[in-house]
């Protein structure tokens, strides 16, 4: 499959943010457009895994931020699932779940990064570059 | 499930300020006793009230309560030094009189046991509230988040309109909080040591539901509710509360956060019947006798005090209820509770 990096034509690139929150994916959308990404947005895990399989997602998403706790598809499992079938697509976790040895497993199992909320504008923006800088190197 | 063999120990308890209500307590809570009654020459003595609460005779004339022939055991704790003659003129032959110095070292002993249940009951609530902390502070900090970043965002912005449209979501932030905080406190506060009063079975099992969901990390749970109307009783709120928090979470964890619940309330023959089910685990036939008795756990080490079944069952026996369990390994459990139903007025 070719691996495009949607980044390299749009500008910064193609974000997917899953959260079961609409007021989150709101403020997540607002602070990230205005570093210039292009966001698509997701409710629950099983909405995240459909919308990545569409399209032009399918080979344009640049790095996937996801909470854990959602409804239906939960976040590990879809975390699971995105780890095996877009191994390349870096992952953040954006999470009000505070533990740390969810953290040091997620890390492990090749997450990019885990943040907890509340998180600053510029903390989640550097952690989406870094992510960004991930995904075009492993398409070298 | 319940009962047993018939009560041994008849007791009349004379005496109805502290002593008096001390015994009534614990007495009425201890297997193999029964309180046949409650005297005080006093007909406003507080333990003539707590008894009429239970449903057990209270009565300003002693004369009453000790020739009666139903009872084996007087516990004197009016500390009128001139009762014990009035006693033994008056009792039947075959019953014992436990008064005087005997009856204040009871009482002394009951008090501190009062003390330690009291403390130990309080503990396990408190402690069931540390298991929660992972799934308040998940939801605390989802609100948090939307505070900062908004106010993030007021700090680079200029326009009024949008200032003042960023400044709303975070009043409506700050708000979803607020009730977190408030429902927890609430939930840990000390039983109150009031009379009982009208309790609504319906809204308890949906407070504790809303506190019991922290429980869980994950959110894969579906809840069926089947509430009837009328189903009041009369207890203690926090109590009643605290013995749906436990089930509840007690079934949210057996499912590991992911089935169904079912709560059913139903009225019959002046009964309120409550139940708890889950589709989690369930329970192996030779454990069901086990789950109530005091630190019986099968969780890990520092996950669980072993008391929650043990204190849910001394709540429902202050309450006059009872309580019931059916399991089967790999397809769920369901606690049913039974209460007498309140006199509502209409």
């Amino acid at each position: 499959m070719s691996d495009v990096f949607f980044g390299a034509e749009t500008g910064n690139g193609r974000v997917l943010v899953t959260d079961d929150e609409p007021d989150v994916r709101k403020l997540v959308r607002m602070v990230l457009t205005k570093a210039g990404y292009d966001v698509v947005e997701a409710e629950d895990g099983a909405k995240a895994i459909e919308v990545l399989n569409t399209g032009e997602n399918r080979l344009m998403l640049d790095v996937i931020i996801c909470d854990i706790r959602m409804p239906k598809v939960n976040g590990m499992e879809a975390i699971a699932y995105f780890r095996k079938e877009y191994p390349r697509v870096p992952l953040i976790v954006l999470t009000g779940f505070p533990d740390t040895d969810m953290a040091t497993s997620l890390l492990r199992q090749g997450v990019t990064d885990y943040l907890v909320k509340p998180v600053e504008a510029e903390k989640l923006r550097a952690s989406v570059a870094k992510a960004m800088e991930m995904r075009e190197l492993s398409r070298l | 499930m319940t009962g047993g063999s018939p009560p041994c120990t008849t007791v009349a308890i004379l005496g109805g300020g502290k002593g008096g209500t001390a015994l009534l307590d614990l007495l009425s809570r201890l297997p193999g006793v029964r309180v046949a009654g409650v005297a005080d020459k006093d007909p406003t003595a507080p333990a003539l009230r707590h008894a009429r609460d239970q449903d057990i005779p209270a009565t300003d004339n002693a004369l009453d309560l000790i020739a009666n022939h139903g009872i084996n055991l007087i516990i004197d704790v009016t500390g009128d030094p001139g009762m014990a003659g009035f006693i033994e003129k008056h009792k039947g032959p075959e019953v014992e009189v436990l008064g005087g110095a005997a009856a204040r070292l009871l009482w002394n002993l009951i008090q501190r046991e009062s003390q330690l249940q009291a403390q130990l009951f309080q503990s396990e609530k408190l402690a069931g509230i540390g298991s929660f902390a992972a799934g308040i502070a998940h939801d605390i900090n989802n609100p948090l988040h939307l505070i900062l970043g908004y106010a993030e965002t007021i700090l680079e912005e200029r326009d009024v309109s949008t200032i003042h449209a960023h400044t709303q979501e975070i009043i409506h932030a700050v708000h979803r909080i607020s009730p977190i905080c408030k429902d927890l406190t609430q939930y840990a506060r000390r039983t109150s040591e009031g009379r009982l009063v009208d309790v609504d079975l319906n809204s308890k099992l949906e407070e504790a539901l809303k506190i019991a969901r922290y429980a869980t990390v994950l959110q894969d749970l579906s809840v069926i509710k089947d509430y009837t109307t009328q189903a009041t009783i009369k207890g203690k709120p926090e109590e009643l509360l605290h013995a749906f928090v436990n089930l509840i979470t007690n079934a949210i964890q057996a499912m590991e956060g992911n089935g169904t619940l079912k709560l059913t309330t139903r009225c019959q023959d002046g009964l309120v019947a409550v139940s708890v089910a889950d589709s989690g685990c369930g329970i192996p036939r030779e454990r069901l006798e086990q789950i109530f008795e005091p630190f019986f756990t099968t969780k890990a080490p520092g996950k669980g005090t072993g008391l929650g079944l043990y204190n849910v069952r001394s709540i429902m026996s202050r309450h006059r209820g009872k309580i019931s369990v059916e399991s089967e390994v790999g397809r769920g459990t369901t606690f049913r509770l039974q209460f007498p139903q309140a006199h509502v007025q209409t």
